[in-house]
């Protein structure tokens, strides 16, 4: 015969079983959580059509356009920079002493033969200076 | 009573359970109940000027023709980084394989019927290989070489230094199969005198004729040993090459870094004197010191001699666990990872669990000769939970080793210390 409690600790042990199946639910993992954020995701590129000619052919290559700080010198960098790279080369960039802009400014017209003009030059390598430096960039 | 339970006990329990009922949550919609976890957030969009903290660049994915989504550099030119999860085998698919071009002249088609490889300049004949009698006219061999960026890792050099901001993916490794680069120059009789053959792709950029912003040149010594081992290589890993890696054919100059294989390779010409465009001269050069290295004041100085590039220095990597998720203490884990050197095989790969004090050998993976990666595997338990720093050093069989020492040269090139990850151990219980 069931005593008082004998049957306390049948209910008990039943409360236990299921006080234990909602802590492994609510205590012990988390589940079902969701972020409407876009970060992570990418849009696949459609196959491309092909004849069975000689020409081996494949898509334009992407160049999304980097944000650039907004600024004086910024069309200057636009036009000019852009002629021959992505402006992607100066945002990839680690903070870069001044120096070293005003050299990569050089580089290009010098080295590279980017015949950019002496005052639109003196700009592009301002702007560079004052958005991309160690001392500002952020 | 063993299993007894208190009533305030049972009472708490319950109280749990009611509370999460009363909200109205089960599996779908527990959200409600807990701490939440959070939004992911996108990764710094620039490193700097500290040493760039992660083992690939920073940089979005990108999906390019031909290509899995790799992280973009820069899109024009095109400079793609290879995730690290593809460097778990010895093989890098050629959809994930990374990408560096100079100039922005990318192809984008190339027709088979009017190209040829153009073999010019300093020989008897002057001859030109459709690709159809490259592919059929020659015995095809082989080799399973390793493909890197002579800035590969540039962002862990301090001072930062300007130029392609590489982590660790700007290398691959693939199986190379073409037609021996002695065998097409021996059917155009090289000329006595000669000393140099450059090589040219279909590569070009908006720069002025004459500019090296026009046209890429890279060259070799003729008295090279490595001539013998060069091939152009119209397989990658079996399949034609990738648009973005060089198709229709690549030169392979294994050991050597990737700067010389030339991409799309059009011309090959024999010179009577060195080399003198940018690409030799100016570009592409090392100090002539231990290492590569130098500092930012003897360059300031003027007095650092330099050498054009060669090959590449010892290297190995942990590619997983990379230290994203955390591993219960107790627990033995599988380390793995590569090597690679271009001045032998690999001899050893030894671990580290103490930051460098100690050394263990890892059991290195199949041999697929000199120049390819070398798989390497370890199991490691943690004992207790902590935040461990494994590190990994590799050996060639010329004895060359990784040091704990940096490397700083102007140019970024030939980063080669040990290489440490980070590895947070739990609590098991």
């Amino acid at each position: 015969m069931m005593t008082p409690n004998t049957k306390f600790r049948k209910i008990a042990s039943a409360a236990v079983v299921l006080a234990t199946a909602a802590t492994i639910v609510f205590a012990e993992v988390k589940k079902g959580y969701y972020t409407p954020s876009k970060l992570g995701s990418l849009q696949q590129a459609a196959p491309v059509q092909m004849a069975s000619d000689s020409n081996y052919e494949v898509s334009a290559y992407p160049a999304p356009a980097p944000e650039l700080a907004s600024g004086d010198g910024l069309a200057e960098v636009r036009i000019h920079c852009s002629t021959c790279h992505s402006p992607r080369y100066i945002t990839m960039q680690p903070p870069l002493p001044a120096a070293t802009w005003e050299a990569e400014v050089t580089k290009m017209n010098k080295v590279f033969g980017a015949g950019i003009p002496e005052d639109v030059s003196r700009k592009i390598v301002a702007y560079l200076q004052s958005h991309y430096s160690t001392e500002n960039r952020r | 009573m063993q299993n007894r339970i208190s009533r305030r006990d049972l009472l708490n329990r319950l109280g749990v359970a009611g509370a999460a009922f009363a909200f109205g949550a089960w599996p779908d919609k527990v959200r409600a109940i807990g701490q939440d976890p959070g939004h992911q957030e996108a990764i710094e969009a620039f490193t700097g000027p500290g040493p760039n903290p992660h083992w690939n660049s920073v940089g979005p994915y990108i999906t390019e023709p031909q290509k899995a989504p790799l992280i973009l550099l820069t899109d024009r030119p095109v400079q793609l980084e290879t995730p690290r999860e593809y460097f778990r085998t010895a093989f890098t698919p050629n959809d994930a394989f990374y990408v560096r071009w100079h100039l922005d002249g990318v192809p984008n088609a190339v027709d088979l019927k009017t190209w040829k490889l153009k073999i010019e300049g300093n020989v008897k004949t002057p001859i030109a290989f459709s690709f159809d009698e490259l592919i059929r006219n020659f015995t095809p061999v082989s080799v399973a070489a390793t493909n890197q960026c002579s800035g590969n890792s540039r962002s862990r050099l301090q001072p930062r230094v300007a130029g392609g901001q590489w982590g660790n993916g700007a290398m691959g490794n693939a199986m190379w199969t073409g037609v021996r680069l002695r065998e097409l120059l021996q059917l155009a009789q090289v000329k006595d005198g000669s000393v140099q053959v450059q090589f040219q792709g279909l590569e070009t950029g908006q720069g002025p004729s004459g500019f090296p912003s026009n046209i890429f040149l890279k060259s070799l010594d003729l008295s090279n040993t490595v001539f013998d081992e060069c091939i152009v290589a119209y397989l990658m890993n079996g399949e034609p090459l990738p648009m973005l890696n060089g198709f229709p054919v690549r030169l392979v100059v294994p050991g050597y870094f990737a700067t010389y294989w030339t991409k799309c390779l059009t011309w090959i010409r024999v010179l009577e004197a060195p080399d003198e465009n940018f690409w030799m001269k100016t570009g592409y050069r090392i100090p002539d010191t231990q290492r590569g290295n130098t500092t930012p004041d003897e360059v300031k100085a003027g007095t650092v001699k330099t050498v054009p590039i060669g090959r590449f220095p010892v290297r190995s990597f942990l590619i997983s666990p990379d230290g994203s998720s955390k591993i219960p203490s107790g627990m033995a884990v599988t380390l793995r990872g590569i090597a690679f050197s271009g001045f032998g095989r690999i001899a050893r790969v030894e671990i580290s669990d103490d930051d460098g004090k100690t050394w263990v050998p890892a059991k290195l993976g199949q041999d697929h000769g000199p120049y390819c990666f070398r798989t390497w595997d370890f199991s490691w338990t943690a004992k207790s939970p902590g935040r461990y720093s494994l590190a990994v050093r590799a050996t060639d069989d010329k004895n060359n080793t990784q040091l704990d020492q940096p490397v700083w040269n102007p140019g970024g090139y030939l980063w080669n210390r040990i290489e440490r990850q980070e590895i947070v151990v739990g609590e098991a219980r």
